[in-house]
């Protein structure tokens, strides 16, 4: 199935009243969970995923995704109107975003970050439209051996974009591994690391983990420090950019795109990444560099475009190789699971209307999300009221009901609040905790790959070797290795 | 010295993690055993506390104490959710999760007794409402029948 012809089932998939509403219910939370602060798009999918065990996988799926990128819309208003930001995309729009509004500028921030936001998102869904079929067929004759070399490549370029030391890295990476080997295991039925225990004979749900690590422990690092917040503009006016505005942002939001969707297929990279990287080079660019920090609007621009087209980015390599390039990702593979699908180079060709369907819900998405964050961004600055008082609990209930909802077991709720304990002391120890996420979920593909590719050799592990795909995709990461801990300072220190 | 021992904690779980490992067995006739994959991620573990205890990173982290009040707070979360996990079968989700959020409400943010009360309890019935109506998800009920 060709690009065009499958954008077509695609379309044909979502232009159903249930889907459509359910694109739009995800846009909404999307919005909502980037609006409010202390509230990641993270937390909110795995909240939100029990949700979605009683809805078709296309509509599961297409929510799931929307939350995803329309949190990127909806953390702006934050940064720009409280100066705090509402995800952690949206750190850098704090900068000149909220110098704007203290200069009577706020409408043109935020109009300008929807409008750049939809130019960014839409052209990353045009790529992706053409590119990921690409990938993917490139990537199905692909064997056990191939696709272990390819995970252990994305979890070597996760380990080399993370900010922090990278032995931590390493070790949350094979901490990730451990956790996900307990169980039973699927090749032999053999029980491992349970210690008796029934409760772990299923293994460590994915959810206890993420709402416990993403959920619980933001929570604890916000309440160590409750400070009150003043929120600027009342009323917000004048959101149309002006022409001096525009020429001063298409170049930002067109670079903004291009870099922000490059970095979205690295794995490791993503919207975080790619907002800071904009807001880089939109500074070392311009012919006035001085301006930032004190509202240039290309500091907003380009990074708020740049976040949108990570996403679609960063979705390329889970729906065309099942290789999740960051933490959200690697639930959203987690949910395809969850939900019978093999991901993978199959993916498009076993379920074309889920992997069309999923890219006709982001053209879609990305139009309720200009039209839910342009006029109703009064609405969204007026939720912004809500003290964090209030919320922290209920987010707390939530986490406890997303947590017990997965299998109706009270002992996830330890496991939750176990892991949310855990990550807090880990954050407070500079530990990156997406490694850990990411390495969990693959875990099991890469150990089924590993032991496929060492029955399958008569030569045991110089199959590795011997594969010339899999040959360069391992030397690949052993250079990478190389130069990640050549760039950490001695003892792996921070790069 | 919290990081220290972090580290040491570290290689404790490595080695026994990769001693338990062994006991599965590595590679067996018919190909790799349930043993081999966490052998692998165990000796990781074990080798990066390692390189961390002895090569410590040049600026080691080391948070600063918490005021008593941040404490009191944390404290407060923990609790809470510990109560809802030990109270919900008995209690049911809407009295327990009642009871935990005017737990949090009083430890963290000192709201008066009639405030959480009421915030509770407007809060547990939207979640029931929404989740346990609109989306159908079965929650723990108590002796109450709610």
């Amino acid at each position: 199935m060709d690009a065009l012809s499958g954008l077509l089932t695609g379309f044909a998939v979502i232009l159903t009243v249930q889907n459509l509403y359910l694109c739009f219910l995800g846009s909404l939370i999307g919005t909502l969970v980037g609006v409010l602060p202390g509230v990641g798009p993270l937390a909110a999918l795995a909240l939100l995923l029990p949700v979605t065990f009683t809805m078709s996988p296309v509509g599961g799926m297409v929510m799931l995704a929307s939350i995803f990128y329309g949190a990127m819309y909806g953390g702006s208003t934050t940064s720009v109107l409280l100066n705090i930001p509402g995800e952690a995309a949206s750190v850098v729009t704090c900068i000149d975003g909220h110098q704007m509004a203290r200069q009577g500028r706020a409408g043109a921030a935020l109009g300008i970050a929807a409008i750049g936001s939809f130019i960014a998102g839409t052209l990353g869904v045009v790529v992706m439209t053409f590119f990921a079929p690409a990938i993917a067929a490139a990537a199905i004759r692909f064997g056990p051996p191939e696709n272990f070399g390819l995970m252990v490549l994305g979890l070597v370029c996760t380990l080399f974009m993370i900010s922090g030391s990278a032995v931590k890295g390493v070790l949350m990476v094979a901490l990730g591994f451990l956790t996900a080997a307990v169980g039973i295991d699927v090749v032999n039925g053999r029980e491992r690391f349970t210690f008796g225990s029934v409760d772990l004979s299923g293994g460590v749900e994915l959810l206890a983990v993420v709402i416990g690590l993403f959920g619980v422990a933001e929570v604890l690092v916000n309440v160590e420090t409750l400070t009150p917040s003043t929120l600027l503009a009342e009323r917000i006016t004048g959101l149309w950019p002006t022409l001096a505005d525009w020429r001063a942002s298409w170049r930002a939001m067109l670079r903004g795109s291009g870099l922000g969707f490059i970095l979205g297929l690295v794995p490791g990279g993503g919207p975080v990444t790619a907002s800071f990287m904009s807001y880089a080079l939109e500074k070392r660019v311009s012919p006035h560099p001085e301006r930032f920090g004190k509202g240039a609007i290309e500091g907003v621009a380009g990074p708020e475009s740049a976040n949108n087209a990570a996403v679609a980015g960063s979705l390329i390599p889970v729906l065309s190789l099942g290789i999740p390039s960051n933490p959200v990702t690697a639930l959203l593979l987690g949910a395809l699971i969850i939900h019978g699908i093999q991901p993978g180079p199959l993916f498009m060709t076993q379920r074309p209307d889920l992997f069309w369907g999923i890219v006709a819900s982001m053209y879609v998405g990305n139009v309720f999300l200009l039209v839910l964050n342009l006029p109703l961004v009064g609405l969204w600055a007026q939720l912004l009221r809500i003290p964090y008082r209030v919320l922290f609990p209920i987010v707390l209930l939530l986490s406890v009901v997303g947590t017990y909802s997965a299998n109706k077991n009270v002992f996830d709720l330890w496991v939750m609040l176990g892991f949310g304990v855990a990550g807090y002391g880990l954050r407070k120890l500079e530990y990156d905790l997406a490694p850990f996420v990411i390495a969990f979920v693959l875990a099991p593909l890469l150990e089924q790959s590993l032991r496929q590719s060492l029955v399958m050799s008569p030569d045991g592990a110089m199959i590795l070797l011997q594969r010339p795909v899999t040959a360069f995709l391992l030397a690949a990461s052993a250079v990478l290795v190389v130069l990640m801990f050549r760039k950490s300072k001695p003892g792996g220190g921070s790069k | 010295m919290l990081e220290r021992a972090l580290n040491a904690f570290w290689i404790l779980l490595g080695a026994a993690a990769a001693a338990y490992a062994w006991t599965l067995g590595i590679v067996g006739p018919s190909g790799p055993e349930s043993g081999l994959f966490p052998l692998i991620a165990s000796l990781i573990i074990l080798s990066a506390g390692v390189v961390l205890l002895v090569r410590p990173p040049a600026r080691l982290a080391a948070p600063e104490p918490l005021p008593a009040a941040a404490l009191a707070r944390i404290g407060g979360v923990v609790a809470g959710l510990a109560v809802m996990a030990i109270g919900m079968p008995y209690l049911g989700f809407a009295v327990a999760g009642a009871i935990t959020m005017i737990i949090l409400l009083r430890t963290v943010e000192r709201t008066s007794w009639a405030g959480s009360i009421a915030l509770a309890v407007i809060s547990v019935a939207a979640v029931l409402w929404l989740f346990g109506h609109g989306l159908g998800m079965v929650l723990p009920r108590g002796p109450w029948g709610f």
